[in-house]
């Protein structure tokens, strides 16, 4: 009888050991919308993945260069087929397509960046990156001389106006005479196409390019022509070490470790996750020497004060026309943030 | 637009068309040996990719242009294989060797993409840069896009000063006669093939070592056809293939400055003028031609006779 | 002095002809192969893991179905073309514009009755691939320009066309300011068939797979094609009107690459986005040249390299193979399946030369 007990006892035990190490290990895969090994958007996440991939029993594995629509869903299917336990699918056009894959797969949790949609296992996911923007824009601000300030910019969507916005609400805050012209490339990663697009602004008249591209096409331009440069998704000093000041960067890992923590402590919910400077996932690379030590002093208490809950969209905004956007003394909701469409004033350009 | 946005406007053109011309001319020499190459795409980004690893490595990026050059001629020796001893489709080939190439150079670049390399600057030529409105334009450039203006004058003479040239002129245009004659049409025609493969090799290597000096997944971006268009709208005439390359690269550079300042034209539309302006003057250039300078014989192969 | 001279056969070879395709496929893989080593990838692992991908479970299989269909039917537009020697490079814009114009039919007419709205969407699709497809064969009869060049033009104004509608006047006000229209109401859908995964779209392409084999075959027009793509000159003097021909055809050719758009539209995105842009319409020129033109042979071709596609994705995921290694074997197959033409269109003889 006891001797029953004791090898209950010892199933149990091991059992229990078992699932334990069971429930740790963990299959996490990447859907990127580029290739990754530029310094840019799908590079910032990978560096996420490494991150994870520190993490004790956790493999992860991603599949590059994904178009949206169709073959993202396959993607995405053959992660959760398998038997992958998340899925992290790092670009807009991915969303219904992981919506369609997430309603198949409900054992299986599925996060995506930059959209709007959930589901009971599906959550979204995006950075606070319009934080970083506007201290960058208090940089471009405090250097420009012209008073035109160049912005590079791939394509015409919410999040790439709203860091425009928040750039030059921020550069205004240092210099209020600042105009910023926006160029559209309708590409993510073509340097000669955007080095073109920095030289064609720095022809109008601007000292300072910046850019919401992957590529340092348009940082090369700003130091070929002996103006200043702000970078993107990394520091991209090494291209134009003369030109650079500053970057707004991406910090993935913590959020993607912290995720997968709560998934196998199993308090994970879906829901809309929207960090910002305060959790590190966005931040400002190091500012160059070039930068006077009253703006760095000037950028890092605005820094201090939005990790501690100072908000960046506040009125009064007004847009390109003149129209009264957001009145004095609110803010914009997360909800108006996430569906931008319209320039503030001071911006010249289409949102088309 | 005042004429302060003009002559950048107009420098930005000769940089922009400067790797097509380089392209064009290639394609120019081909064509006129008889042989359709439409593999262009294919063979300028290998060019761009073995020049950018070349001065990675080297550091030299003189070297690395004329390595880039002879990986063209490495590229296009493919379609020449395929073509002129396995007698396979023109048309087809080209295509097979463009897809070949992008996939190439794509897959081997993987790990370089987003790092420089040393290149080429700008090099203002010491007094003719100051000459006003034409020195920043021309003499204001770096030292890949002078060649560009010896190069075509050089091979004008070559194809029409030359017997050599006259061989291969006539390899294009009446291979049957030429046989008969006791000319090597074949030989000739590989020379075209190889000759046209090296100055391909150079346009790439044009992007990733002088216009940027970074190497991106599809770096061409499909100025490789835009090349193939601009042989018609040459007449495949050297000296006229500088024209076109010029113009078709101040309209690339001209949608992006009107951006600049501040149109309200949605950049979509924007983005077609060089194409539709391609199409344009592809419908007059045939619309104009009369006698046609098209080689009599291109495209089709010719079973080598004993 | 002997020498080898080639000289071409009045017929091509039947059935060896099959083995030329399959030695020409084996040395692609094997090239393919050697392309893994030099960038890393264990080479007989990388080539199972493509297989496996490609058709190694029903999964692949639905897969690859799914994505053979716009390919398949922009193979069809290509080989019509292809067939009178009129190089149709433009199917990816003709495809672009039949989508736009489907669209265009489902965002009008949202509350209409499937039976109404769905043929009404092809009707438009068909038309606006159709007049893209006509317009270069017009410049090409008449003035003489390289379809070549024209149809590749048109190619990137019908995108760029489609994002300017995407993200202006067409964008979906629900979406948050991302390019994109509204999703299409459930009567512009074309569905899965019952409680299988495939779509209607498989018949539609059965359908239209038949159609053509029996217009080419049985039809006058179909004669006269095989005739002209034989010799133009011959054609003329039998009285054939080449000119209205070739616009027939390249108009028919792009309406089939638009009912392409129709369909990816309707049944696989169920909206008009840019990424519907997938490529398809240069995979059809490869599938068709491989395919020799026969529609059989396109639907297998179709099958495959859909699959091959499916298959490089599996290679990204487990083995962390590039994207870009799809372009490598789809261009490696084509040129040695053009190589190797050779054997199948010519003889060897061995003359000795007179010294």
């Amino acid at each position: 009888m006891r001797f029953t007990k004791l090898v209950a006892a010892a199933v149990l035990g091991v059992g229990l050991c078992f699932s334990q190490a069971m429930a740790k290990e963990m299959n996490v895969g990447f859907v990127y919308v580029s290739p990754i090994g530029d310094a840019g958007w799908s590079y910032a996440h990978d560096m996420g993945r490494q991150a994870l991939e520190k993490m004790d029993g956790v493999t992860t594995s991603y599949v590059e260069a994904v178009a949206e629509g169709p073959d993202s869903e396959r993607v995405m299917l053959n992660m959760a087929r398998k038997g992958y336990d998340v899925i992290f699918a790092t670009s807009f056009g991915y969303m219904d397509p992981m919506l369609k894959v997430a309603k198949q797969f409900p054992e299986t949790i599925f996060m995506h960046c930059s959209g709007f949609k959930t589901a009971d296992n599906m959550g979204n996911y995006f950075g606070r990156m319009y934080q970083a923007r506007y201290l960058s824009g208090m940089v471009a601000g405090a250097m420009t001389k012209s008073n035109t300030i160049g912005y590079v910019a791939a394509f015409p969507i919410p999040e790439v106006i709203r860091g425009i916005n928040a750039f030059t609400l921020g550069a205004q805050a240092m210099n209020p005479d600042v105009t910023v012209r926006v160029v559209w490339t309708k590409t993510w990663y073509d340097p000669a196409t955007e080095k073109e697009a920095a030289k064609s602004l720095l022809d109008v008249g601007a000292d300072v390019i910046a850019q919401h591209q992957d590529s340092p096409g348009p940082q090369e331009a700003a130091q070929e022509k002996g103006v200043y440069s702000i970078g993107y998704n990394s520091d991209m000093s090494q291209f134009a070490p003369d030109a650079h000041l500053t970057a707004p960067i991406w910090n993935w890992g913590p959020f993607y470790i912290e995720t997968i923590k709560q998934v196998q402590a199993g308090t994970w919910k879906a829901g809309s996750s929207w960090p910002g400077l305060a959790d590190g996932i966005v931040d400002l690379s190091p500012m160059s020497d070039m930068v006077p030590k009253e703006v760095q002093d000037k950028v890092m208490a605005k820094k201090a004060a939005i990790i501690a809950g100072e908000k960046v969209f506040v009125g009064p905004i007004k847009d390109q026309k003149g129209m009264e956007k957001v009145a004095a003394g609110s803010s914009m909701s997360d909800g108006d943030m996430l569906g931008m469409t319209w320039f503030v004033q001071g911006v010249i350009g289409t949102t088309e | 637009m005042s004429i302060d946005i003009l002559i950048p406007l107009l420098a930005a053109a000769v940089q922009s068309g400067t790797p097509i011309l380089y392209a064009t001319l290639g394609e120019i020499f081909t064509e006129r040996s008889g042989i359709l190459n439409l593999g262009v795409e294919g063979i300028m980004i290998i060019g761009a990719l073995t020049g950018f690893l070349v001065a990675k490595i080297t550091g030299n990026p003189y070297l690395a242009f004329i390595a880039a050059g002879f990986a063209g001629t490495c590229a296009a020796s493919i379609h020449g294989i395929v073509c002129l001893v396995f007698q396979g489709n023109q048309v087809v080939s080209g295509l097979a060797l463009t897809i070949l190439g992008v996939g190439l150079a794509n897959y081997l670049g993987t790990s370089y993409v987003g790092v420089s390399t040393p290149g080429f600057q700008p090099l203002p030529i010491p007094l003719l840069a100051q000459i006003p409105v034409l020195g920043p334009i021309f003499f204001s450039q770096d030292l890949l896009v002078y060649f560009t203006y010896i190069i075509p004058f050089l091979m004008w003479l070559f194809l029409y000063n030359t017997r050599f040239g006259l061989s291969l002129r006539a390899a294009g245009e009446y291979p049957a006669a030429a046989t008969a004659a006791g000319l090597n049409v074949v030989g000739y025609r590989w020379l075209g093939v190889l000759g046209g493969g090296f100055f391909m090799g150079l346009g790439g290597a044009y992007l990733s070592l002088a216009y940027t000096h970074l190497w991106t997944n599809n770096l061409t971006a499909g100025r490789g056809w835009i090349a193939v268009a601009l042989v018609i709208f040459a007449f495949w005439r050297p000296t006229r293939a500088v024209f076109g390359a010029y113009l078709f690269g101040g309209i690339m550079a001209l949608q992006l400055r009107l951006q600049a300042s501040g149109t309200q034209i949605p950049s979509s539309l924007l983005l077609m003028l060089p194409y539709a302006l391609t199409v344009a003057v592809l419908v007059l250039a045939s619309w104009r031609r009369g006698k046609t300078d098209e080689p009599g014989a291109l495209g089709t192969n010719i079973v080598p006779a004993e | 002095m002997s020498a080898i001279r080639i000289v071409k056969r009045q017929e091509p070879l039947g059935w060896s002809s099959f083995f030329v395709l399959v030695a020409a496929i084996v040395l692609s893989l094997l090239l393919s192969a050697v392309i893994l080593v030099i960038g890393g990838t264990p080479p007989v692992e990388g080539i199972t893991v493509l297989f496996k991908g490609a058709f190694g479970s029903r999964f692949a299989f639905e897969d690859a179905l799914l994505k053979a269909t716009p390919i398949f039917l922009c193979s069809l537009g290509v080989a019509l073309a292809f067939k009178l020697k009129v190089w149709n490079i433009g199917a990816e814009g003709q495809y672009a514009l039949g989508a736009v114009g489907a669209t265009w039919m489902a965002l009008s007419f949202p509350n209409a009755p499937a039976w109404l709205l769905l043929p009404a969407m092809i009707a438009m699709a068909v038309a606006a691939g159709g007049v893209w497809g006509f317009i270069p064969a017009l410049l090409r009869q008449k003035l003489k320009t390289n379809e070549i060049i024209v149809t590749l033009m048109m190619n990137y104004i019908a995108i760029l066309f489609l994002d300017y509608l995407v993200y202006g006047i067409w964008k979906d006000p629900a979406s948050f300011g991302f390019p994109m229209t509204a999703e299409f109401s459930e009567a512009a859908i074309v569905g899965r068939i019952g409680a299988t995964n495939f779509s209607w779209g498989l018949v539609h392409c059965l359908f239209l797979g038949v159609l053509f084999w029996v217009f080419i075959s049985f039809s006058r027009i179909g004669f006269e094609i095989k005739a002209s793509g034989d010799n133009v000159r011959a054609a003329r003097y039998a009285g054939i009107p080449y000119d209205r021909l070739v616009m027939l055809v390249m108009a028919l050719s792009g309406a089939l690459a638009g009912w392409a758009g129709f369909l990816e539209a309707s049944s696989t995105v169920n909206r008009l986005q840019p990424s519907i842009m997938a490529g398809y319409g240069y995979t059809a020129i490869v599938v068709a040249w491989l395919a020799r033109l026969n529609p059989l042979f396109i639907g297998i071709a179709s099958f495959m390299l859909a699959g091959l596609r499916v298959g490089v994705e599996g290679l990204q995921l487990d083995l962390q193979v590039p994207a870009a290694f799809g372009g490598i074997i789809e261009g490696l197959i084509l040129l040695t399946v053009l190589a190797g033409g050779l054997f199948s269109n010519y003889r060897m003889v061995w003359v000795r030369k007179k010294t």
